[in-house]
């Protein structure tokens, strides 16, 4: 069980955040194109899955989300989008299971304490603080879900 | 807590601000620094005023002191001031380990020049705040590392601190520049 990567984009698509922690495979492409590609995929899937649904979305409970997650036969890629257009997305391997709210807490805690009170980041640019990169990290690894040996 | 992040929010704001709308050469000569240095003795004075309206006299310059470090502090930062120290000749050293208008920024030494600015708001408000209990006075701080500050007043309390007081200005405008 692990995490093998974190991206975080804003609302017009710019890749805030990148971190990784057991990738065994690159894209083959440049970063830039990754975050490109990934955050264009994400757009469609979100249009895709509230069009083709066929079930009224808005009139659930709890519904409104969406797009949650979608899994391969090897890794599983975890989505959450706040109101304000901030996505976090996470692949981890098979074994874990529904994380919205980790991803909620590493938005909220993380990303709006260090990020966006912090005055010398501007916001819709990459984020240089180290204060965030670090503590994202470690939160990341004290997960119950994330080994340390890629697994 | 909603209250917090509106100060903190509107600070931020406030410096940047200034340091926008200011013309060549001020940033660089720290008048920016001064401006939001007043700013913060206006507030602090009133401030002041509504915080002790239902306290006691104080004894001293120690007991005055001690209440900017406990209640006049906890009721803008939501925390005591970790630690005082004074050479009993009106040279007072507030030390505060995890100041709370620096806690998002860093923690070491990343943007370590810029915590200067940030500090100068508060300043003023430990200036503006002794100015209404009687005394006059000047308030410097230093950063070495985020989010750590010491904050240093130096009371003035007869003529001859008045040449203290141009040299202390002289040597804070230098630390701000240089960041001793």
């Amino acid at each position: 069980m692990t995490v093998h990567n974190l991206y975080l984009f804003d609302r017009n698509g710019v890749c805030l955040h990148y971190s990784e922690w057991h990738r065994k495979k690159q894209a083959g492409i440049p970063k830039e194109e990754e975050y490109k590609l990934m955050y264009g995929m994400l757009f469609s899937i979100r249009s895709f899955v509230s069009k083709m649904s066929p079930l009224d979305m808005y009139a659930e409970s709890e519904g409104k989300d969406g797009f949650l997650a979608f899994q391969t036969s090897r890794y599983k890629l975890h989505y959450y989008e706040t109101p304000t257009g901030i996505k976090v997305v996470m692949n981890t391997d098979l074994g874990v299971g529904p994380i919205r709210d980790v991803l909620h807490h590493i938005y909220s805690a993380l990303y709006v304490e260090l990020v966006v009170k912090n005055p010398l980041c501007p916001l819709g640019q990459t984020v240089q603080s180290e204060l965030f990169r670090s503590r994202l990290d470690s939160y990341v690894r004290s997960l119950p879900f994330f080994s340390a040996r890629a697994g | 807590m909603a209250d917090e992040a509106l100060f903190l929010l509107l600070h931020n704001e406030m410096v940047s601000g200034v340091y926008k709308s200011a013309e060549q050469g001020e940033v660089e000569n720290g008048r920016c620094i001064t401006k939001l240095e007043n700013m913060g003795f206006r507030v602090g004075q009133g401030l002041i005023e509504r915080f002790t309206k239902d306290t006691a006299r104080f004894k001293d310059e120690l007991d005055i002191m001690k209440f900017i470090c406990k209640d006049f502090w906890t009721t803008v930062f939501k925390k005591q001031i970790d630690n005082l120290r004074t050479n009993h000749q009106g040279i007072y050293v507030l030390q505060d380990n995890k100041f709370r208008l620096l806690t998002q920024m860093s923690a070491g030494k990343q943007y370590l020049e810029h915590a200067s600015k940030y500090l100068a708001f508060t300043c003023g408000l430990i200036r503006g705040g002794l100015s209404n209990l009687g005394i006059k006075s000047i308030v410097t701080a230093e950063v070495s590392s985020m989010p750590a500050c010491k904050l240093t007043s130096y009371f003035l309390t007869n003529v001859f601190s008045s040449y203290l007081s141009g040299l202390v200005v002289f040597v804070s405008c230098f630390c701000y520049l240089e960041d001793i």
